[in-house]
């Protein structure tokens, strides 16, 4: 066994397995799948190739091609992941949009194969079918490209730029914006309604993993000085993407694993095959191809999670018997008039009249629930008597000529715990969502804390405080329960210049590492931030009886307890005003008992609670007032009690 | 074809827990039987799991002497069953014609071209559509559409999920005096789900009001008129367990 | 003139080809919502059946019989086996495709691992040319639009027509309401696999008529043009699968005579990507493709 068979294993083994890391990156991490990937890998190859030849007049004339710049060592290698990033760009067009994941899937096979045709045909750019060779080596000039010690240095400089590419990828992974990108992959519709821009966080897969696959061609190519249309067709993207989802789609060392067993381990397999003059002498390429399709399709059903499944991300509070640092909610001004806009917080020093975010790990010692806020009456009264938080105005929608909503005007008080119910087609889903942003409203307003955001879209009234949850399963199921509750909390921009356009939330924290700046400057930098959300967290499980199940996979969950991390999630943005949408359907009567009397308890601290509901027996124990609406219109107002015997509501429902 | 409709102590759901915990209900050929209750008390997904769309977990579900719970739902259709489901309730792609042809699946081809005449009698309207695709239908031409597919059978029973439903007042009222009611005139045993209770009251033998999952009265449109405790059940009064 | 009745013939064969094949392959999306990327494997795995038929000795049109018979019975189990199985599962429209191209790399390579690498060709007859101006076509590839206009006639007929056809588009519009009016659907479907994998290997062993020489990945590009036909007229819609044959098939050979050959199928990919980013649902289809 010589060694520059050792020298060819070792260096495949490490610019497959950077490959296999964006892959697993774009794929396994952040849900994009990208059958086109091996056109990064290409277009760093033939990058790296024009970038280190001689022009192609001067190369002896037999090959055509654009470029030759004959630079230099490095610059091939940092132009061929440059071209990999930027060349992903045009690929958010098929990959972000609303397609259905098979038709996006087929679109960036066919582009590849498309791509590979041109290159194939079109000669003057790469020398079409031919491709490039007598590609130059890095410091070819120097030193001597077939000793050994050049090959096995060149080598190292693969391995050692695929552990780099490794520990990368992990930063990335492991950190709140990891975890962003985990939810976006798991339910990419509630993540975006928590705040997480789909767009920019699929463009940062593809150009990121685009840059990863450019470098590991660039390095290719300078290893085996040639390149041509054979050596990235489309069946080497399924190559790849066999590799990740057998060696484990969204653990890093399972891309790594998937690298090594599947293109280089087939390489190596067939070496050792014995041939005989009796086999074709295509066989056994053949049957390698029909193995990996039997990988393939094997592993998927199976073992879908790959030999080296994703890890469970394990999250440990680190006081769980101690206070939290930060309240569970925001502490209010003692004002009772209504609110103006929330004080910009810049810095340390801006703090609007009373509370504010506490700085640091400084040590608040508030109790969690039924809390004195300093400076604040708990409850100030009677309902009636308390300030209006959220005031709508002739608020209508319609749908293709059905008023589904008609010139609705309420008033709802602080620290109440408000029912809205109705029959099937009253309104009161299209209310709810009109409220909280997700659906636009026809005519009307939307005033919050005396603020207009009628026009406001769902994420910024959500950092604002009104915050809404969903009918429908909306936990991300393949994180833990304490990860859906870290991935509400929206990023801050580090640093005294915030970013974010728009009123910026005074009193709600954020998280610097939810971003990809944030996730590259390291633990360090988000650690505090990390440490507050999981203290938040912690509490709020406790609280809600559910600390058992902290680092549970959310799908695996029951129906109620789901129930329970959605709101618990909703309570983590540390909102104002909560508005639910039937949170009890579906739940055990005891559990739903329980969940109505933590709300109640927070909203004796100053939350505003909207609940739609169709268990009218929980608005009879839990909810004063009760809105009830009928036809688009709201038709009485009072306690259950009272509606019940109102004729009208009554008549509406056995209308219906 | 006439046979009797019970269910027995039937708990189904979507796997997870159950929506619908021990129902029984028995309708007789003949009778209009209505299902009422607020919204997710479980009345879709009780006529879901009569007709095999949804798992039964516990109890039974009997078609005259037949049992046939948890059967696929075309064995059920086959055992004299039709189901009108609450929305995607025609062939939208197919014409008007060729939706009351698929309802007429199981019938000899020579009697189908009889049956759609006879359909056609009763829905006049349809006849004027036959080529028409049925998916630019309005609201009511298809609930008359979807009603007529099931009638080309002349089935045994009829479950309606909700007939009524985004349909104006007078055509809803229309649809259950004139058709519900007429399903159970020529012998069907018919259970409808309603939301609209005030209105097929009016035209029941028998009312079961169902909420959080569970049957909490039943009796005669008479009876519960009269009973405080319907309009309390109805819209929960009494606090559960 | 001369080179445009030329290449309209060549058009006219293509077209015929990938009708067969487009409609095949749609009716298989509309049926089952699975794109089934291993067509254009089962398709040569068929051309390959009717070659060895031929090489025993049998005129070509007996094999491509067997090769129609075996390619029905091997989409029924791929179907029977492989992707209801997923399906049942619950496997995402991802999943499926991965699935897919497995198999595609499982008969593909398997063929090409019994047959060898080499390319061959069926021994046959090419018959009288007939034709005038630069129009000409020979026998064989007037036997092959032929059978082209049949199958579409066939389809037509099979959908509006029958029982069975009308079964199928209501089972492709509704699966839940088809059984709820007591068709089997399960029993569609398999017909269905059945019907369109017989088109699968009667497309396979016209393509490798028209094609002359072929080998075990010679449908790797030619799949493409089906998926532009397809997206094109509309995932599942059988005639839109004609139409988008037609202008695909047309295209592809007017626009080769006039560019260089190799740049043909371009035309097609690039259509094909513009019906994916602009209207999913083709030109022939209701509003799909976006993800519910």
């Amino acid at each position: 066994m010589n060694s520059f068979y050792i020298i060819n294993l070792l260096l495949y083994a490490a610019v497959d397995a950077m490959a296999c890391l964006g892959l697993s990156q774009q794929f396994g991490v952040g849900g994009v799948t990208n059958f086109g990937f091996i056109i990064f890998q290409a277009a760093g190859g033939y990058a790296a190739a024009i970038l280190a030849l001689p022009s192609d007049s001067a190369n002896g004339g037999f090959q055509s091609y654009i470029g030759g710049w004959n630079l230099p060592f490095p610059i091939p290698w940092i132009g061929a992941a440059i071209v990999g990033g930027v060349i992903a760009l045009p690929f958010t067009f098929l990959v972000g949009r609303r397609l259905r994941g098979d038709f996006a899937a087929v679109g960036l096979l066919v582009t590849a194969v498309l791509l590979n045709l041109l290159a194939t045909n079109y000669r003057p750019a790469l020398n079409g079918a031919a491709g490039l060779s007598l590609i130059p080596q890095p410091l070819q000039g120097e030193y001597n490209p077939l000793t050994s010690n050049y090959q096995w240095t060149l080598t190292a400089a693969a391995i050692a730029l695929c552990a780099l590419v490794y520990f990368f990828v992990r930063r990335i992974t492991e950190s709140p914006y990891g975890r962003s990108l985990r939810a976006m992959r798991d339910n990419d519709v509630i993540a975006d309604s928590l705040g997480k821009n789909l767009l920019s966080l699929r463009t940062a897969m593809l150009v990121t993993g685009g840059a990863i696959a450019g470098l590991s061609g660039g390095i290719l190519v300078s290893y085996i000085t040639a390149f041509s249309p054979a050596a990235w067709g489309y069946a080497e993207t399924v190559v790849l993407f066999a590799a990740v989802i057998i060696g484990g789609a969204g653990n890093h060392l399972g891309a790594v694993l998937g690298a090594v067993l599947v293109p280089v381990g087939f390489e190596e397999v067939t070496r050792y095959i014995p041939t005989s003059n009796n086999l074709p002498p295509n066989l056994i390429p053949s049957l390698e191809w029909v193995a990996i399709g039997l990988l393939i399709v094997i592993f998927l059903w199976l073992r879908p999670q790959g030999i080296l499944p994703e890890r469970r991300r394990v999250i440990r509070a680190v006081a769980p018997a101690h206070p939290p640092e930060e309240p569970v909610l925001s502490p209010l001004p003692n004002d009772s008039a209504p609110q103006p806009h929330p004080a910009p917080t810049i810095g340390p020093a801006g703090q609007g009249p009373g509370g504010g975010r506490p700085a640091g790990r400084e040590v608040v010692g508030r109790e969690v629930v039924g809390q004195e806020v300093a400076g604040r009456e708990p409850g100030g009264g009677e309902p009636a008597g308390r300030e209006v938080v959220l005031q709508v105005i002739g608020l209508a929608r319609e749908f293709g000529g059905v008023k589904a909503v008609d010139g609705v005007s309420l008033e709802i008080r602080r620290g109440t715990l408000t029912g809205l119910i109705g029959p099937n087609g009253a309104g009161k889903s299209t209310l709810l969502a009109m409220l909280a942003g997700t659906l636009t409203a026809s005519a009307g307003q939307v005033l919050y804390q005396g603020q207009d955001v009628t026009r406001l879209p769902a994420y910024r009234r959500a950092r604002l405080g009104l915050v809404r949850t969903f009918q429908l399963a909306s936990e991300f199921k393949r994180l833990t329960v304490m990860e859906n509750l870290l991935s509400a909390v929206p990023y801050r921009p580090g640093g005294n210049h915030p970013r974010v356009p728009g009123p910026v939330p005074s009193e709600s924290p954020g998280n610097r590492g939810d971003s990809l700046r944030g996730a590259l400057a390291g633990r360090w930098y988000w650690r505090d931030d990390e440490a507050a959300a999981i203290a938040r967290a912690q509490a709020l499980l406790e609280q809600f009886g559910l600390d058992g199940h902290a680092n549970s996979y959310a799908g695996d969950l029951s129906g109620g307890q789901r129930r329970l991390v959605e709101i618990m999630r909703a309570l983590m943005t540390q909102p104002r005003v909560l508005l639910l949408d039937e949170p009890m359907a579906g739940v055990h009567p005891s559990l739903a008992r329980r969940i109505g009397d933590e709300l109640t308890s927070l909203a004796a601290s100053g939350l505003t609670v909207l609940m739609v509901e169709h268990e009218l027996a929980i608005m009879d124990e839990f909810c004063e007032p009760v809105i009830a609406m009928a036809d688009g219109t709201v038709l009485a107002e009072g306690t259950m009690a009272e509606l019940r015997r109102r004729s009208e509501v009554v008549e509406a429902y056995l209308v219906g | 074809m006439s046979a009797e409709l019970r269910a027995d102590g039937v708990t189904a759901g979507y796997g997870g827990d159950p929506v619908i915990r021990g129902i029984t209900v028995r309708v007789e050929p003949g009778q209009v039987v209505s299902l009422v209750g607020a919204n997710g008390s479980g009345k879709s997904t009780l006529l879901k799991s009569l007709v095999g769309v949804v798992r039964v977990s516990s109890g039974t579900v009997r078609i005259g002497e037949a049992d046939v719970t948890n059967r696929p739902p075309e064995e059920v259709a086959r055992a004299g069953v039709g189901y009108v489901p609450q929305v995607d309730d025609v062939f939208a792609p197919l014409t008007v014609r060729e939706n009351l042809e698929m309802g007429g699946y199981l019938l000899p081809p020579r009697d189908v071209r009889a049956r759609i005449d006879h359909v056609v009698g009763v829905f006049p309207r349809l006849g004027t559509m036959l080529s028409r695709l049925a998916g630019k239908l309005s609201g009511g031409e298809r609930k008359m559409l979807a009603m007529g597919r099931v009638l080309m059978l002349d089935p045994a029973v009829v479950l309606l999920d909700e007939p009524t439903a985004n349909l104006a007042p007078a055509i809803a009222r229309s649809l259950l005096e004139d058709h519900v009611r007429g399903l159970a005139s020529n012998g069907a045993s018919v259970l409808v789900v309603e939301q609209r209770a005030r209105a097929v009251l009016a035209i029941s033998d028998r009312t079961y009001v169902l909420a959080g999952g569970e049957v909490r009265m039943e009796g005669t449109p008479a009876e519960l008129s009269a009973s405080p405790a319907f309009i309390e059940s109805f819209l929960g009064g009494t606090v559960p367990r | 003139m001369t080179i445009f009745l030329a290449s309209l013939g060549f058009g006219l064969v293509t077209a015929s080809v990938l009708a067969v094949a487009a409609i095949g392959f749609t009716l298989q999306f509309s049926v089952t919502d699975v794109l089934n990327l291993a067509y254009g494997a089962v398709m040569i795995a068929g051309a390959f059946i009717a070659y060895v038929v031929n090489q025993a000795g049998l005129n070509v049109w007996v094999g491509l019989v067997a090769a129609v018979v075996a390619c029905s019975v091997g989409s029924v189990l791929l179907n029977a086996g492989v992707y209801a199985p997923f399906q049942r599962r619950g496997a995402s429209p991802i999943t499926m495709v991965i699935v897919s191209l497995g198999m595609t790399l499982i008969i593909e390579f398997g063929t090409q691992a019994i047959a060898g690498g080499t390319s061959v060709s069926y021994t046959m007859a090419q018959g009288p040319t007939v034709g005038a101006g630069g129009l000409e076509l020979s026998a064989v590839q007037l036997v092959v639009i032929g059978l082209s206009l049949l199958v579409m006639a066939a389809t037509h007929v099979l959908l509006r027509y029958t029982k069975l056809g009308k079964a199928m588009r209501a089972t492709a519009a509704n699966r839940t309401l088809a059984r709820n009016c007591g068709i089997r659907t399960s029993r569609v479907i398999t017909v269905t696999w059945a019907v369109t994998g017989a088109l699968c290997g009667l497309a396979g062993v016209i393509f490798a008529m028209d094609a002359g020489s072929f080998d075990a990945t010679s449908t790797d590009l030619f799949l493409i043009l089906i998926l532009a036909a397809v997206f094109l007229g509309g995932p599942g819609q059988a005639y839109g699968a004609m139409l988008g044959a037609v202008v695909i098939g047309l295209a592809t050979e007017v626009s080769a005579a006039y560019i260089t050959p190799s740049y043909k199928y371009v035309a097609a990919f690039v259509a094909l990507l513009i019906m994916l980013g602009v209207r999913p649902a083709g030109l022939l289809g209701a509003r799909v493709g976006a993800r519910t």
